[in-house]
């Protein structure tokens, strides 16, 4: 583990690694407990340096040209991908996920985020038009300035790339905190991005979102904010962002549903019900977390279902042959545990799993077996609020138009998918669930390259494609007199 | 420890088993971004608690009684 992680990490600020003014805080692996590094916290006086780099940064950065922005884009997906082991054994080591999921998954995707804002932002182009035969109207895209971007512990690396390629593509600088339960990932990135970008063009400050967070949101200084997190927290960055009169993109939380009909391909679509709920071990806002069956295959969906789930492998996420890892720590284990009670108290079953894992050397860690409620009534809270663990409610249902109705009964819209081989179907089905995403025949698959984010109260704005860089800039008007005589007025 | 509406909810998910008491009531006091970085107070307000100083009271009943059971069971 040493190899991969320091044992102090200080905060980036102005191209330098400086110490913070804040107090100490340790991070720990989630799957045994051991002390990995110790971080800086940033205080007020940090965050307030940090914003002041990112504006002198700025000065400059906003005026580099797209050719420049995309070879220092390349080149970071470049070292990156030159240094793409240590940064999967650093995001598994701290976040607990499998590095299967990270080697294959999270790096990648990262990577390719700055490959493809890097493609990107050669196409853009402004706009011209003629509003009479004397007037001409120029539209260009400007950056908005420094930006702030809180990044959560589930993704850290990937949604670190998901914001910064796109401000960095657009001419943007940027003061970024991670969580402070997975700060590694993105603390190594830093060491990268120190290798292409001038100084305060990206600044990471580390700390707990109660300070660091809270500094950021007062800040004066921002443009914009952006974040990624729960909708409770989400309600915190709109009002701090509005109280600015700046903008703010929002990826919050969600509840989403998971659709098969009993044309489904049906081997893909008992791996496309696990992809949903265990991938990342549950942590991700767009999980699969309702599980709607036709009646006509409920039972036999549910029988192997079950056996599959009790197939997974749990385990230390660092081994090759691990599923499913740890979940982040003993708060996130205490509250999957404490819905499983309430799912229980509400009338629903525990089909399998429903438990702490603690046996073969895991009980140090925060191993939750993976679970399948059946007898679930959408109404009960165990469908409608955000679990964020390998738990997922099996509801039956009997036809389009209930099953589309149930979709919808949620506050949430972030994900959700449908699984049938009759293409009408699967089109009308996807355009009827009120959500941002909704995957056709698979899950959980999110590149670069199509948009997401949510509707409803899962957030504002869309990610992972070109229309992120109408929210990283603003649009100037130039408009143009081309006539040589007076109006007339006067 | 007593909480009231100003305690950091950080501060209050520290302690041990207190999250099932707010996960009972309806109320996630964690999520991705960690606990929520506010006052308890924003966030009962947020999640539109009807009776927020009952759920303190109630909130601050169960960490004495968990207390008392701690050390009940270290008297043992």
């Amino acid at each position: 583990m040493r190899k991969f992680i320091d044992e102090n990490y200080k905060l980036f600020i102005d191209g330098k690694w400086v110490d913070g003014g804040g107090k100490k805080f340790e991070t720990h692996c989630p799957a045994n407990g051991e002390l990995l590094a110790t971080c800086a916290e940033a205080d007020k006086g940090d965050v307030d340096r940090a914003v002041s780099a990112a504006w002198r940064a700025f000065e400059t950065w906003k005026d580099v040209s797209p050719q420049e922005r995309q070879r220092i884009l390349l080149k970071i997906a470049d070292l990156m991908e030159a240094n793409a082991e240590k940064l999967a054994m650093v995001e598994t080591f701290d976040n607990g996920k499998p590095i299967r999921e990270t080697r294959a998954i999270d790096v990648p995707l990262s990577i390719d985020h700055f490959r493809y804002f890097a493609g990107v932002v050669r196409a853009e182009e402004g706009q011209a038009t003629m509003i009479d035969k004397d007037t001409m109207s120029l539209i260009l895209r400007e950056p908005i300035g420094v930006v702030g971007q809180i990044i959560p512990w589930n993704f850290p690396l990937t949604m670190a790339a998901w914001k910064l390629a796109p401000a960095l593509a657009a001419g943007d600088c940027v003061v970024i905190k991670p969580s402070s339960a997975t700060p590694l990932s993105i603390l190594e990135l830093a060491k990268l991005l120190a290798e292409v970008l001038p100084p305060g063009v990206v600044n990471v400050v580390t700390g707990r979102g109660s300070t660091t967070g809270n500094y950021i949101l007062e800040h004066p200084d921002f443009r914009k904010l952006a974040f990624t997190g729960s909708t409770e927290v989400g309600y915190s960055i709109a009002e701090a962002a509005a109280k600015k009169i700046i903008p703010s993109t929002l990826e919050l939380g969600g509840k989403s549903a998971n659709i098969f009909f009993p044309d489904c391909p049906w081997e893909k679509a008992i791996e496309g019900l696990q992809i949903g709920i265990l991938f990342n071990q549950g942590q991700v806002c767009c999980a699969g977390s309702r599980v709607f069956v036709h009646e006509a295959i409920y039972d036999k969906f549910l029988k192997e279902a079950i056996a599959a789930f009790e197939r997974v492998k749990v385990g230390m996420p660092w081994e090759e042959s691990t599923q499913m890892g740890s979940q982040i720590n003993e708060a996130q284990v205490e509250k999957i545990l404490s819905y499983v009670e309430v799912g229980k108290k509400e009338g629903a079953k525990v089909a399998t799993g429903g438990y702490r894992l603690t046996e073969h050397g895991l009980d140090k860690g925060c191993f939750i077996a993976p679970t399948i409620f059946t007898d679930v009534d959408n109404k009960m809270r165990i469908a409608q609020e955000e679990i964020f663990g390998p738990v997922v409610c099996f509801i039956k249902f009997k036809d389009e138009a209930e099953v589309i109705k149930m979709a919808n009964d949620s506050e949430y819209g972030l994900g959700g998918a449908v699984w049938t081989k009759d293409i009408n179907r699967a089109i009308r089905v996807a355009r009827a669930v009120e959500t941002g995403r909704m995957w056709v025949n698979t899950y959980n698959s999110l590149p670069a390259h199509a948009p997401f984010g949510g509707y409803k109260k899962s957030g504002i704005g869309r990610e992972t494609h070109k229309m992120m860089l109408e929210h990283y800039t603003q649009k100037k008007n130039i408009f143009i007199s081309l006539s040589e005589g007076k109006v007339g007025l006067y | 420890m007593v909480v009231t509406k100003d305690t950091q909810v950080e501060e209050v998910v520290k302690i041990k088993g207190v999250i099932s008491y707010f996960i009972q009531r309806g109320v996630s006091p964690i999520s991705c971004s960690g606990a929520f970085p506010q006052s308890l107070g924003n966030l009962l307000s947020i999640k539109k608690v009807a009776d927020p100083d009952a759920f303190i009271e109630g909130l601050n009943e169960y960490i004495a009684s968990q207390s008392q059971e701690l050390k009940d069971r270290t008297d043992d």
